[in-house]
C-alpha cells in the first residue's frame, strides 16, 4: 500500500471498497468463503428399479453427513453411508430377465473425510474415501485447490483424485481383481452479475484394470478407459419471483464409446415461511459401447473381443423428472424430499434409433433429508 | 407472494446520528441476533475511529502528529488505502485530513459567524493527505495538529459490514440504515424492493418531505447535502461540506444522492459529487452508479432524475 494509489476506470470505487475488510457485495454474488457454522444431515435413500415389469433391485440406505468449521479457517467434513441392497442383480437384457432369479444380497458401508484450509485468497482441500461391500473394496483420495479473485466473484479449481479398487467374488468371477482411476478437473466459477452465476468444468479421467461386471454373463470390457466430460451450468435467480433457473449441459466421450449429452433444468422457488420447491427435468441421450451387443444374449461375441449386454451400455435415451420439496425451520433445522423417477428407452435417444430389442428401465429414488446447523 | 414473515425494526444511536435497522425474517430471534451483532460492530467501529475520543485509532494517530509512525492493524490500513482511493479519484478534493478545517468552522455558535480568514489560512497546511506517510502496518501524520477522519467512509464501510453480519445469520431481506445511508439485503420479504424517500434539501411547508423516491435492493443508496451542518449569513448558505484546497465550503449542489452496489462506495461518492460541483456529473458516470443531485436552484439532475 504505497501512499499513492492510482486506481482509475469504471467501478474503480466498487473495487477498492471490497478491499475493505468485512466488505462485500450482496450474499448471492460472494463465492467462496468458509462455512461459519456446524451442519449435520440425516439422509435416508429408497431406491427401486424396473425392467420390463419386474422388480430388479431395491437399495435402502441410511446416510449422515457432517461438516464442521474447526477454526475460522479449517473445516472438516465428511459422511458415512450405509446400504442394504437386495434382488437381482443388474439384468442383461430382458431376453435373460429368467436368470436373474438367483438374487443378491449385499450390503455396503462407505465412508468419505475431507480437511479444507482456507486462505485469504484460495483454499486447499485433502480428502481420503472408503467403501466397503463383500466383493468389492474401494479406497480413494483426492486433493483439490481453489482460488478465487480479489473480488471473489470468479473461483477457479483443480483437483486431482485417484482410486484403487479390489474386487474379487465368491464365484470366482473376479479372482482378487484390481482397478486404478485417476481423475484430474480443471473448472471456473464466475459470478456475472449478482443474479447470474456460469461454472465450467472439463474432467479427465484414465483408469486402467478391471471393468467388467463379474455378475454379467459373458461380460468382458477392455481393460483401459478414458473419459472426457465437460459440464457447464449456469444459475440465474429472478429476484422478483424469488425464483431460480438452473441450468446444466455436459457432454461426455467415452473410449468405450458410450458418448453422451446430458441436459438439465430445475427451477428453484423460495415460498413464505421457509419452504422451497425445486422440480427438475433431466434428458440424457447416449450411444452404445462399441462393444455392447443386443439380444440375443451371446450375438456378437467374438473369441478373445470384449463384449457387454448391459442395457446401461446400450444406446438410448432417458428422462428424469423430479422434485423437491424442502422446508426451513426454526433452529436452524432443514427437512428436505426428494423423489425422481428415470426412465430409460432406446426409442428415446437424440436423433434416432438406439439399441434393438432393450425393454424400458426405469427406477425412482426417494431420499428424506433431516439437517441442522448450529 | 404476500406472505407473513414477522417485521423486527430496531433504532439507535451511534456516531452522533439515529440508526434503524429493519429485517424480515422468519424466526424471529434469530433476526434480533442479527441485529445485536450488526449493532455492536457499528459501535465498535464507533468507539475505534471516533474523533471525539481520546481512545481512538484515529486520536491516537493524532496525538503522535509530528512524532513516531504508529502501528496500524489490517482495518485501519485498509480504511486508509480506500481514502487514498477517493483522494486519487477526486483530483485531490476528499482530503482525510481536512476535518482540522472544523477548528475555524463552528456550525453550532449562536448567532452564526464566519471564521476569520487568517484563522483558515493558518490551518490549510495541516490539510495535506499527500504529506501522510503511509506503510501497510504504519501511519505518520508529519506535522504537530494534523489529524484524520473517516467522514464520508467511517458510516458507511460500518453499513456495509453490518449488512455482511446480518447476510451472514441468513436473513435475506434487511435495510441498515446509518443516519440516512442506507444498504439492502434482497427486498422486503413480500418481494417488493425498499422504497427510500430522498428528503427535500429545502423543506418547507408547502413542500413534499421527500422530493423523489427511490427502490432498493441489494444495492446502497447515501446522500450528502449542505442542509446538515449549516448556516446561512446574509442569504449564503455555508455548510459543512468544506473544500480542502480552499478551506471554505463548496456551493454549487444543495444534495446529492448515490445509488451504488456498496454503501461506502454510494458514501464518498455523494461526498466526492458535493466538492466536486459542476464537475460531479463526470465524476460519477466514471464510477458507473446511479445518482440524483439537487442543483442550487433546485432542479433535479442525474440519471435517476425524472
Amino acid at each position: 500500500m504505497a501512499a499513492t494509489e492510482r486506481v482509475a476506470g469504471p467501478g474503480a470505487l466498487v473495487a477498492a471498497a471490497l478491499a475493505l475488510p468485512g466488505v462485500a457485495l450482496s450474499p448471492a454474488a460472494q463465492a467462496q468463503s468458509a462455512p461459519d457454522a456446524a451442519f449435520v444431515q440425516f439422509k435416508y435413500l429408497d431406491y427401486r428399479d424396473w425392467q420390463g415389469g419386474g422388480r430388479r433391485m431395491r437399495v435402502d440406505s441410511p446416510g449422515f453427513y457432517a461438516v464442521k468449521p474447526l477454526s475460522d479457517s479449517l473445516v472438516v467434513e465428511g459422511s458415512l453411508v450405509y446400504d442394504g441392497m437386495s434382488g437381482a442383480s443388474p439384468l442383461y437384457f430382458n431376453a435373460l430377465s429368467g436368470a436373474s432369479g438367483e438374487g443378491v444380497r449385499d450390503y455396503r458401508t462407505a465412508g468419505d473425510a475431507k480437511v479444507t484450509k482456507y486462505f485469504e485468497r484460495f483454499a486447499v482441500g485433502v480428502g481420503g474415501a472408503y467403501s466397503h461391500e463383500r466383493d468389492y473394496i474401494s479406497r480413494a483420495g483426492t486433493v483439490e485447490v481453489r482460488a478465487w479473485t480479489q473480488d471473489r466473484n470468479r473461483t477457479y479449481a483443480f483437483a486431482f483424485s485417484g482410486a484403487a479398487d479390489r474386487i474379487h467374488t465368491e464365484s470366482g468371477a473376479a479372482d482378487r481383481e484390481s482397478k486404478y482411476v485417476l481423475d484430474f478437473l480443471a473448472g471456473v466459477t464466475q459470478v456475472v452479475n449478482p443474479t447470474l452465476i456460469v461454472q465450467s468444468n472439463v474432467t479427465y479421467s484414465r483408469g486402467h484394470g478391471y471393468f467388467t461386471d463379474p455378475y454379467k454373463l459373458l461380460d468382458r470390457r477392455p481393460d483401459h478407459r478414458r473419459v472426457l466430460a465437460w459440464l457447464t451450468r449456469a444459475n440465474q435467480h429472478f429476484p422478483d419471483s424469488g425464483g431460480t433457473l438452473k441450468a446444466a449441459y455436459r457432454y461426455l466421450d467415452d473410449s468405450f464409446g458410450a458418448d453422451s449429452h446430458m441436459l438439465e433444468a430445475a427451477w428453484h422457488q423460495s415460498l413464505p415461511q421457509g419452504w422451497s420447491v425445486t422440480p427438475s427435468l433431466r434428458y440424457l441421450s447416449q450411444k452404445a459401447a462399441w462393444f455392447f451387443y443386443g439380444p440375443p444374449v451371446g450375438s456378437g461375441l467374438r473369441p478373445g473381443q470384449p463384449y457387454t449386454a448391459d442395457a446401461r451400455l446400450s444406446a438410448f435415451g432417458a428422462l428424469t423428472p423430479g422434485i423437491l420439496v424442502a422446508k426451513q425451520l426454526d433452529d436452524g433445522w432443514v427437512v428436505d424430499l426428494k423423489v425422481e423417477y428415470y426412465q430409460q428407452k432406446s426409442s428415446w435417444k437424440l436423433g434416432g434409433e438406439g439399441s434393438e430389442g432393450i425393454l424400458p428401465l426405469s427406477a425412482r429414488w426417494i431420499q428424506l433429508g433431516v439437517g441442522r446447523s448450529f | 407472494m404476500g406472505c407473513a414473515m414477522p417485521r423486527v425494526r430496531v433504532s439507535f444511536r451511534a456516531m452522533a446520528a439515529e440508526h434503524e435497522i429493519v429485517v424480515d425474517h422468519d424466526d424471529e430471534r434469530g433476526a434480533r441476533e442479527a441485529i445485536d451483532a450488526a449493532i455492536a460492530d457499528v459501535r465498535r467501529i464507533e468507539a475505534k475511529f471516533s474523533r471525539y475520543r481520546d481512545d481512538s485509532v484515529t486520536g491516537a494517530i493524532a496525538r503522535a502528529a509530528g512524532g513516531a509512525p504508529v502501528a496500524i492493524d489490517d482495518e485501519t490500513a485498509a480504511l486508509l488505502a480506500y481514502a487514498a482511493t477517493c483522494h486519487a479519484l477526486s483530483e485531490g478534493a476528499f482530503d482525510a485530513t481536512s476535518g482540522v478545517l472544523r477548528r475555524a468552522w463552528d456550525f453550532r455558535a449562536q448567532p452564526p459567524r464566519l471564521p476569520d480568514r487568517s484563522a483558515i489560512a493558518a490551518l490549510l497546511p495541516l490539510v495535506d493527505w499527500t504529506a501522510v506517510e503511509r506503510t501497510p502496518t504504519t501511519v505518520r501524520l508529519p506535522r504537530p495538529g494534523m489529524q484524520l477522519d473517516f467522514g464520508g467512509i467511517g458510516k458507511e464501510y460500518a453499513a456495509d459490514r453490518a449488512a455482511g453480519l446480518i447476510a451472514a445469520r441468513g436473513v435475506r431481506h434487511a435495510l441498515v440504515n446509518l443516519g440516512g445511508d442506507m444498504r439492502a439485503i434482497g427486498g422486503q420479504a413480500d418481494g417488493t424492493p425498499w422504497r427510500i424517500g430522498i428528503r427535500h434539501p429545502r423543506p418547507g411547508p408547502d413542500r413534499p418531505a421527500a422530493i423523489a423516491w427511490v427502490e432498493l435492493a441489494d444495492a446502497a443508496l447515501a446522500t450528502s447535502g449542505d442542509y446538515e451542518r449549516c448556516f446561512e449569513i446574509d442569504g449564503v448558505r455555508y455548510s459543512h461540506i468544506l473544500d480542502a484546497r480552499t478551506g471554505w465550503p463548496v456551493r454549487h449542489w444543495q444534495s446529492v444522492s448515490v445509488l451504488a452496489p456498496l454503501a461506502v462506495v454510494a458514501g464518498s461518492c455523494a461526498t466526492i459529487a458535493m466538492l466536486l460541483c459542476e464537475r460531479a456529473p463526470a465524476f460519477l458516470a466514471g464510477q458507473a452508479v446511479a445518482w440524483l443531485g439537487v442543483d442550487g436552484a433546485g432542479v433535479l439532475r442525474g440519471t435517476l432524475a425524472p
